[in-house]
């Protein structure tokens, strides 16, 4: 043996057991032995288990409780303790106070049922759990227990008509809506508890069976869904003016709560609860009214303003699944929601809209039979298709493509009033250095020697060809003089020639 | 009031521009379109008002509806379910009482316990001119006798008569035999549970 080993250059030492326990090992067991392999594979497998056990915490409620009753194999000891530390609020933590054993045995049975829980269903399950605990404790339970039974009597039937399981569930609507007037569990809940346990009963049944129910394989409800389509999508050249809609929706303020209401009616096929999926139609309708509002000078629109404009909002949203929202409402909906309230009133709008738009023909649309066709065949095209059915990014778009060319004439406009009054302004220069030189020319200028100061005493030529100056001469006595004035002035006037001679010398 | 219980729907049926939706204001909320600004009420399509009638206390939820042709064919799924149908006519407009002809037709053939109440409106311009009127009273309460329907005329304006026709309708609802055994069965269920716990 030992010679054969040589040959094939194994060692004693790689026949052991990699765990250096002394036994010999075995490739099929990575060179453990039989015992170290068992510990090795055991400690893989619970790392593994824990694992998936996360993975699965995340995304589903995991099925918790039941300690007593589960089958207890020691490898999975380890990992349920520690899974109930990780334990949740969930619907059943609610369960866990009490210690009731056959309450515990279901929850064995439903764990198969809550396996593949959403996390709708959980979110709903667990506003359903806080609202329970307010109600007293077997009221809770009872509502719960009849709730499991419910849901449970729908998932094992799964081959059943859609028209057998919206009878089941009506029925189960209309018994326990007597049960919470008549049962002694029940007494002393208020209208508005028992009216808010009805709704929250009917959104966690209605979360939980929507896979099993929403457009079922046993009705025809995609196909129709596929006909509604198609036919909203074919008249998709309907505008608003068609439909004598009084909405005004190339305004940027209407237009935002139009598109709101679009948005929401498209929403309502992602809600699951029929009362989720009613209070989209409702948000759309209030949404609707509001921009009927702001079209008409703020007065509030009558039901004759808004059908036209619920269809149009249908026909420009073209919902997902539209009829089997409907009949999924219709089927599943408590209803005494749809026969009197807000949100029947508007889901009976709807349901008229949809009749409209299969009836939809060239007379409801106030066009000739051959119009209508040119339109359906696409060989007409409505003057403002274009605007109407663009996404809010394109007409944004367009809007500041035209802003932009409205501003590029003004800024042209601007750049030619500029370059005229340059051009002005040249001119004016010119002509009036024009007009200069004419003035000039009218009127030539010489420019004459500057005025000098005269100096009265300076000697000048003219000085000397004055006579000499005058020398006063005594004409008469000079007693006369000295004696009386008026003489001396009579004397002047004798002496008159010499007075003008020196005069015109002063002025020459 | 948002209207989420409502225990009563009325549909209002009538040509358009009729006066219906003047009549749900004024009902609703006492006031008249052209007067007193509006406060912040979005539509008056649907509205639910509590009212106190015979010592009970009802929520009535009133269903308005379009009114023009191309809508017909759809009224149907208004009034299902309807217990009382107010059907508008204009008291100046003789066409419009045609029309009344037509719902009330429909409303027989359709939805048997369905109360029918002829409604004309717009009674303030027939005061203020009697030429205005176009449709004669007497021809109208001979109609509404062979089917035997209420006649109320009202007017939106001044309120006349409005308040009068709603309670009519409360009043109806509640004498109703068939609504009457309703009630009784759910004072009766309610006693029956007491019992049941003695016994235990």
């Amino acid at each position: 043996m030992s010679q054969g080993h040589k040959r094939f250059h194994i060692n004693e030492q790689e026949l052991l057991c990699k765990n250096g326990c002394g036994f010999y090992g075995n490739p099929a067991w990575q060179g453990f032995c039989s015992k170290c392999w068992r510990e090795e594979y055991q400690k893989a497998k619970n790392a593994q288990l824990q694992i998936d056990e996360q993975n699965k915490m995340m995304k589903q409620k995991t099925p918790v409780g039941a300690e007593g009753k589960a089958p207890s194999f020691s490898k999975f000891e380890e990992k349920k303790k520690r899974e109930s530390d990780k334990r949740t609020h969930t619907v059943k933590s609610l369960f866990r106070k009490s210690s009731s054993k056959d309450i515990a045995a279901e929850q064995v049975a439903k764990r198969e049922a809550m396996k593949r829980l959403s996390s709708e269903s959980q979110q709903v399950g667990e506003g359903f759990a806080d609202f329970l605990r307010n109600l007293s404790k077997p009221a809770a339970l009872d509502v719960s227990k009849h709730i499991r039974a419910l849901i449970e009597k729908i998932q094992q039937n799964p081959d059943v008509t859609v028209d057998e399981h919206s009878e089941i569930i009506q029925d189960f609507y209309q018994s326990m809506g007597d049960r919470l007037q008549t049962h002694p569990v029940y007494k002393g809940l208020t209208h508005t508890t028992s009216d808010k346990l009805m709704d929250y009963m009917e959104k966690y049944i209605m979360t939980r069976l929507y896979r099993a129910v929403f457009c079922s394989m046993w009705s025809d409800d995609e196909e129709q869904d596929l006909i509604i389509q198609k036919r909203i999508r074919s008249l998709h050249w309907v505008s608003e003016q068609n439909l004598e809609a009084s909405i005004s929706v190339n305004e940027p303020s209407v237009r935002a709560l139009v598109d709101s209401a679009i948005t929401d009616i498209i929403e309502m096929d992602s809600k699951r609860a029929p009362q989720d999926k009613l209070a989209s139609v409702v948000r759309c309708s209030n949404h609707i009214f509001e921009a009927l509002k702001a079209s008409q000078n703020n007065e509030p629109a009558s039901a004759d303003d808004f059908l036209p404009a619920l269809i149009y909002i249908v026909l420009q949203a073209n919902p997902p699944r539209l009829q089997s929202n409907i009949k999924y409402i219709t089927r599943f909906s408590n209803p005494s929601r749809l026969m009197s309230g807000e949100a029947g009133y508007y889901f009976t709008n709807l349901c008229c809209v949809v009749a409209f738009i299969e009836n939809l023909n060239a007379e409801s649309l106030n066009m000739t039979p051959e119009e209508f066709e040119g339109y359906m065949s696409g060989k007409l095209v409505p003057r403002d298709s274009k605007e109407g059915h663009i996404c809010e990014g394109l007409r944004l778009m367009y809007q500041n493509l035209a802003n932009l060319s409205e501003l590029r004439q003004r800024h042209e406009k601007v750049m030619a009033e500029a370059m005229q009054l340059q051009q002005e302004i040249v001119e004016f220069k010119e002509n009036f250095k024009k007009e200069i030189q004419s003035v000039l020319t009218k009127n030539p200028w010489t420019i004459k020697p500057r005025k000098t100061k005269v100096d009265l005493d300076a000697e000048s030529p003219a000085t000397d060809m004055l006579p000499p100056p005058l020398i006063p001469q005594i004409v008469g006595e000079p007693m006369v003089v000295q004696h009386d004035q008026s003489n001396a002035n009579s004397t002047d006037m004798t002496t008159e020639p010499h007075v003008t001679v020196t005069d015109t010398a002063v002025e020459e | 009031m948002s209207g989420s219980r409502v225990d009563m729907k009325i549909v209002l049926l009538g040509k358009e521009f009729g006066g219906k939706t003047s009549l749900v204001e004024r009902f609703l909320h006492d006031r008249f379109h052209g007067e007193a600004p509006y406060q912040a009420t979005i539509g008056a399509a649907f509205g639910a008002k509590r009212i106190e009638v015979v010592g009970k206390s009802l929520i009535l939820g009133i269903w308005d509806t379009a009114g023009s042709e191309r809508y017909e064919a759809m009224s149907r799924i208004y009034y299902r379910g309807a217990k009382a149908a107010i059907v508008c006519y204009d008291m100046t407009d003789s066409e419009s009482f045609a029309r009344v002809c037509f719902w009330v037709k429909e409303l027989r053939n359709n939805e048997e316990n369905c109360k029918i109440y002829l409604c004309g409106t717009k009674k303030d311009l027939v005061d203020e001119n009697k030429n205005n009127r176009k449709v004669d009273y007497h021809m109208v309460t001979d109609y509404a006798d062979e089917i035997r329907a209420k006649v109320f005329e009202t007017s939106a304006k001044t309120g006349e008569n409005i308040r009068n026709l709603f309670l009519k309708i409360a009043e109806d609802y509640t004498m109703d035999p068939v609504n009457k055994q309703q009630q009784e069965k759910d004072t009766l269920n309610l006693q029956e549970p007491t019992k049941k716990k003695r016994c235990c």
